[in-house]
């Protein structure tokens, strides 16, 4: 997290036009996709071309020699560049030698990563964006805010503003008289080029071609017109067979804008023929009489040979996690810093730009797991996300304050325990006599800037549950608690809940005296080396009495325990089984209570409308969304859906502590869909969340009140029993 | 047989409607032609250019089209030499007949040189492709699951005819539709008797429906660049063996 990277998304934020426009943008990129996926098996359709493209960057050597060979046998030339220098160079010098004075360009990532109009520009020659958006963008000097939709940010009156300037004619906010007037002026720019310049979204070796992707018709112009075409395309894009291409084209317009397909594929094998002069077959017909190809490498073939991030090349550039990004929401493309935007853009950024550079971009991730969701191509963005954490922590070691925390604290419960009960003393002349702290003094303002915070207990959750430290020797199933931290140094009454509700439910609950924080914290921000001891602390205090069932209630750590623990004990195979063996019994609140009374019956209804906002890590990072639902209905709730229940509250990653304000403006549009539901609760299975939308809602003065699962069911059978 | 044609012909044709296309299914020949006619009276056609089509051929358009006043370009070469010699197709000219044709065509007295004939050629097919207020192309492959076009080339006439004017109209004949995208590829890629397996046309171009733009504010807009109508005329092999019905 660097000064610049705060300075960018603090304007971001208070930008009210990129704010106007990414809201609408982000509504209609909803409608969209709903109605995109209706009629295809997108699991199946993903695979595919998951193994599509790991067996073209697998035979990549073999693909790229064919590729050659069989666009120069159709009378292309193909050129072969090392990096973005190497590859402008190449450009400049065609472009000089036939004495181009104006060029158009259709979108191009690869152009945008290299600097090629830069580059050319700066030669005195005129290069022009043929698609619209990317136009608006070149126009207001800026650089594209989405990978596919690079003037997202801009509202009508911008772009009224900045086409009525091009143009020398003013224009009024008229979207119809807009669009005539970028179509009338581009129309002549092709028919002046002397150069088209283009990417490829796919080159297929078998017979040397080049497919280009547009909806606005400008790629088959661009490519079609000027006498000179030459495509930028990176390693990456290399398939085998045409029927690749088609695993591809059916799922990447979907993920992109919605749609079956693209407009426009615009298929280019050589340079075109013809035999109707006699004498011989003449190449140029009706099109470029020199096509050019080059392939870039720029750090590709590195990332081929990097196992951790290799499957970073199989993305399509489809945007679709963008799309979903609840931090893409609130910032946009340009705020990254960089040309590749997202959770995506990070280890892009790394790659192609320098890993230094990746570090802010990966600093605005809350791990919220939404992209890797959407990901045709099946790609783990988070999981490279981390890997790349832990990278840049093992070159340049952790921030000061992370290692102290981490490996200082975190590492020993007792430590934190004693450390957590300084604060404590510290903070608690901060709250109010309903125990909330609504204003801490600077330097720690900024922390109760967006939410209010629990006051810290007088008495930890071990402390609290000390009755609870074993299990009595009974015939029913052991269950251990493991809590986390938020449930033990900021709501240890949730302790009280749970072993009611469990008792009732015929379990044995306990609370294992031994366990220490999950290892999140350090996981995420790289610190596999105290994620591993914590890792084996807990396996140990977790085994010990051999519970049947080790019930959780915040996700994050169910998800680390159950995920990560068997893979960072990957190299040590007793620990592993161990690990193993623990990660089985790990259960989600709903989830055990379901399983422990399997024929309970539907309670008579309450009259009480509820909604239940999904954390992220019990639905994308175990799979669980039915079982709370399920149960809240079974206990007589009326369930109202809010829109996107699934959304991230913004309590994840660092973001919460690195910069607040965005974490706030996640939380801003949770609150506002929970609120529109009309209901007076709303239930969520996660302590974090719990305590970011209490926060959020208690600075609004909502009435509305925030409840984990745990503490609603102990208060129904309370009541009833 | 029929019936599963006749599906997928249904399939093809709802699909290229969702996209934006205007679809049409003729009854005979003559509907056909009639069709296309009225089409270009009603939009205040003045100049045409049709790339390589067997299905305009036999429903002589450019016949329909001048008698109407509407003046209709050939884009392919071949096409366009033979239509400035004012002939219907036969055998091979030299390269000085080809050389005094063009000279004629384009005011510029031209050597027999193959390069300097292509490059007046080029120059002039291109030129009445910027100036067509219409374009009149032929699929070789539809594909049912999407509404695709694919028209397939090779020489880049075909894209320009294509994309530039402001109205397109594509014939295509349903026994060419296939069910899905990778039955497409088997066709394309080995599209006539006289190519190898595994060649492909130089440009092969999919198209699928209107073209749009999500780039302006504030909504999807129809026609970014390309033209403003999307047609597709559908004709069966039954249907055109029936001749004038």
């Amino acid at each position: 997290m660097s000064r610049a990277m705060i300075k960018r998304v603090h304007k971001a934020l208070a930008d009210e036009n990129l704010q106007t426009a990414l809201t609408r943008l982000m509504g209609l990129i909803k409608f969209a996709r709903q109605i995109a996926f209706t009629d295809i098996d997108f699991e199946s359709l993903s695979k595919e071309i998951r193994r599509v493209k790991e067996k073209s960057i697998a035979n990549l050597p073999q693909l790229v020699e064919q590729f050659k060979s069989q666009a120069t046998k159709a009378g292309a030339v193909v050129y072969e560049a090392e990096d973005a220098e190497d590859a402008n160079d190449y450009v400049l010098k065609l472009a000089k030698k036939h004495n181009v004075q104006n060029i158009v360009k259709s979108k191009s990532m690869l152009g945008e990563e290299i600097g090629l109009r830069e580059h050319l520009e700066k030669a005195g020659i005129k290069v022009t964006e043929t698609d619209i958006g990317e136009w608006i963008v070149q126009l207001a000097g800026e650089r594209p805010a989405h990978i596919v939709g690079p003037a997202i940010h801009k509202t009508i009156e911008q772009v009224a503003e900045l086409i009525s300037k091009a143009t020398g004619k003013e224009f009024g906010s008229d979207p119809q008289a807009l669009l005539d007037a970028a179509r009338h002026a581009l129309r002549q720019t092709y028919i002046d080029a002397g150069m088209g310049i283009s990417g490829a979204n796919i080159a297929i070796a078998e017979t040397g071609t080049l497919a280009i992707v547009t909806n606005e018709g400008n790629g088959c112009m661009a490519t079609t017109l000027p006498p000179v075409h030459v495509a930028v395309v990176g390693y990456e894009k290399i398939v085998s067979r045409w029927k690749d291409a088609a695993a591809i084209f059916r799922l990447l317009s979907r993920c992109t804008a919605g749609m079956k397909m693209p407009v426009y594929i615009s298929h280019i094998t050589g340079s075109g023929r013809t035999d109707a002069i006699p004498g011989s077959t003449l190449h140029g017909a009706g099109c470029p009489g020199e096509v050019h190809t080059v392939l870039v490498d720029n750090g590709r073939l590195q990332m081929r040979e990097a196992d951790d991030f290799r499957e970073a090349l199989y993305c399509i550039k489809c945007g679709a996690c963008l799309n979903v990004c609840p931090v893409f929401a609130s910032l946009a493309g340009q705020t990254y810093g960089y040309i590749y935007q997202g959770g995506i853009g990070a280890i892009l950024t790394a790659f192609l730009h320098g890993i230094d550079e990746a570090e802010d971009i990966a600093s605005l991730c809350l791990g919220c797991i939404a992209c890797k969701e959407v990901c045709p191509v099946r790609i783990n963005i988070p999981r490279m996300i981390t890997k790349l954490r832990a990278s840049l922590a093992e070159e340049k070691g952790l921030p000061w304050m992370s290692k102290v925390a981490y490996q200082s604290i975190l590492k020993h419960p007792q430590r934190l325990d004693s450390t957590v009960k300084a604060g404590s003393y510290l903070l608690r002349p901060f709250a109010g006599k309903d125990s909330i702290i609504r204003q801490l003094p600077y330097p720690l303002n900024s922390l109760t800037q967006a939410i209010s915070l629990p006051a810290p207990p007088h008495q930890s959750l071990r402390d609290r549950l000390k009755d609870y430290w074993t299990p009595k020797k009974v015939d029913k199933p052991k269950v251990a608690f493991y809590s986390g931290c938020i449930a033990a140094y900021a709501y240890p009454e949730i302790g009280d809940d749970m072993i009611s509700v469990m008792k009732k439910c015929g379990a044995e609950p306990y609370y294992p005296a031994g366990q220490a924080c999950c290892g999140a914290p350090a996981f995420f921000a790289g610190d596999v080396e105290t994620a591993l001891s914590l890792a084996k602390t807990n396996i140990a205090a977790l085994e010990e009495m051999s519970p049947d069932y080790i019930v959780t209630v915040c996700p994050g750590c169910a998800a680390v325990i159950k995920r990560e623990y068997p893979e960072l004990t990957a190299s040590e195979p007793e620990w592993n089984q161990r690990a193993r063996a623990i990660s089985n019994k790990i259960r989600d609140f709903s989830q055990l209570v379901l399983e422990l009374e399997p024929s309970s019956e539907k309670k008579p209804p309450r009259n009480h409308k509820i909604t239940y906002h999904d954390p992220c890590h019990l639905k994308r990072g175990i799979g669980i969304f039915n079982e709370p639902r399920e149960l809240l209905e079974r206990e007589g709730f009326e369930l109202v859906e809010m829109a996107d229940a699934d959304a991230c509250c913004g309590f994840g990653g660092h973001v919460v502590l690195d910069y607040p304000e965005l974490s706030a403006a996640v939380l801003k549009r949770k609150l506002k869909n929970i609120e529109t539901t009309g209901v007076d609760t709303v239930v969520t299975n996660c302590l974090p969340c719990v305590l970011q939308l209490r926060g959020g809602l208690d600075k609004q003065h909502s009435n509305i009140k925030v409840m984990h699962s745990a503490e609603l069911l102990a208060k129904c059978r309370e009541v009833t029993q | 047989m029929v019936a599963a044609n006749e599906e997928l012909t249904e399939k093809f044709k709802t699909e290229a409607i969702k996209a934006g296309a205007v679809v049409y299914k003729a009854k005979g020949i003559k509907d056909a032609s009639n069709y296309v006619l009225t089409l270009a009276q009603e939009r205040k056609v003045k100049h045409a250019v049709k790339s390589k089509s067997k299905l305009a051929d036999k429903l002589s358009l450019r016949e329909h089209f001048e008698k109407a006043g509407i003046e209709v370009k050939d884009t392919d070469f071949e096409e366009w030499i033979t239509q400035l010699a004012g002939e219907k197709p036969s055998g091979r000219k030299t390269i000085k007949q080809v050389a005094e044709l063009i000279s004629k065509a384009t005011g510029k007295k031209l050597n027999p040189d193959p390069q300097l004939l292509l490059g007046a050629a080029n120059r002039a097919i291109r030129q009445s492709c910027i100036d067509a207020d219409m374009g009149i192309s032929e699929a070789g492959v539809a594909i049912a699951e999407t509404g695709t076009l694919v028209i397939m080339g090779n020489s880049g006439d075909s894209r320009l005819a294509a994309v530039l004017p402001r109205i397109h109209l594509t014939m295509v004949d349903c026994e060419n539709i296939v069910p899905t995208l990778e039955d497409a590829t088997a066709r394309i890629k080995s599209p006539g008797r006289n190519m190898a397996d595994g060649d492909v046309s130089s440009y092969v171009t999919y198209i699928t429906g209107r073209n749009t733009t999500a780039d302006i504010p504030g909504a999807i807009l129809a026609r970014a660049q390309g033209p403003e109508e999307e047609h597709i005329l559908l004709l069966n092999k039954a249907t055109i063996n029936r001749g004038i019905a």
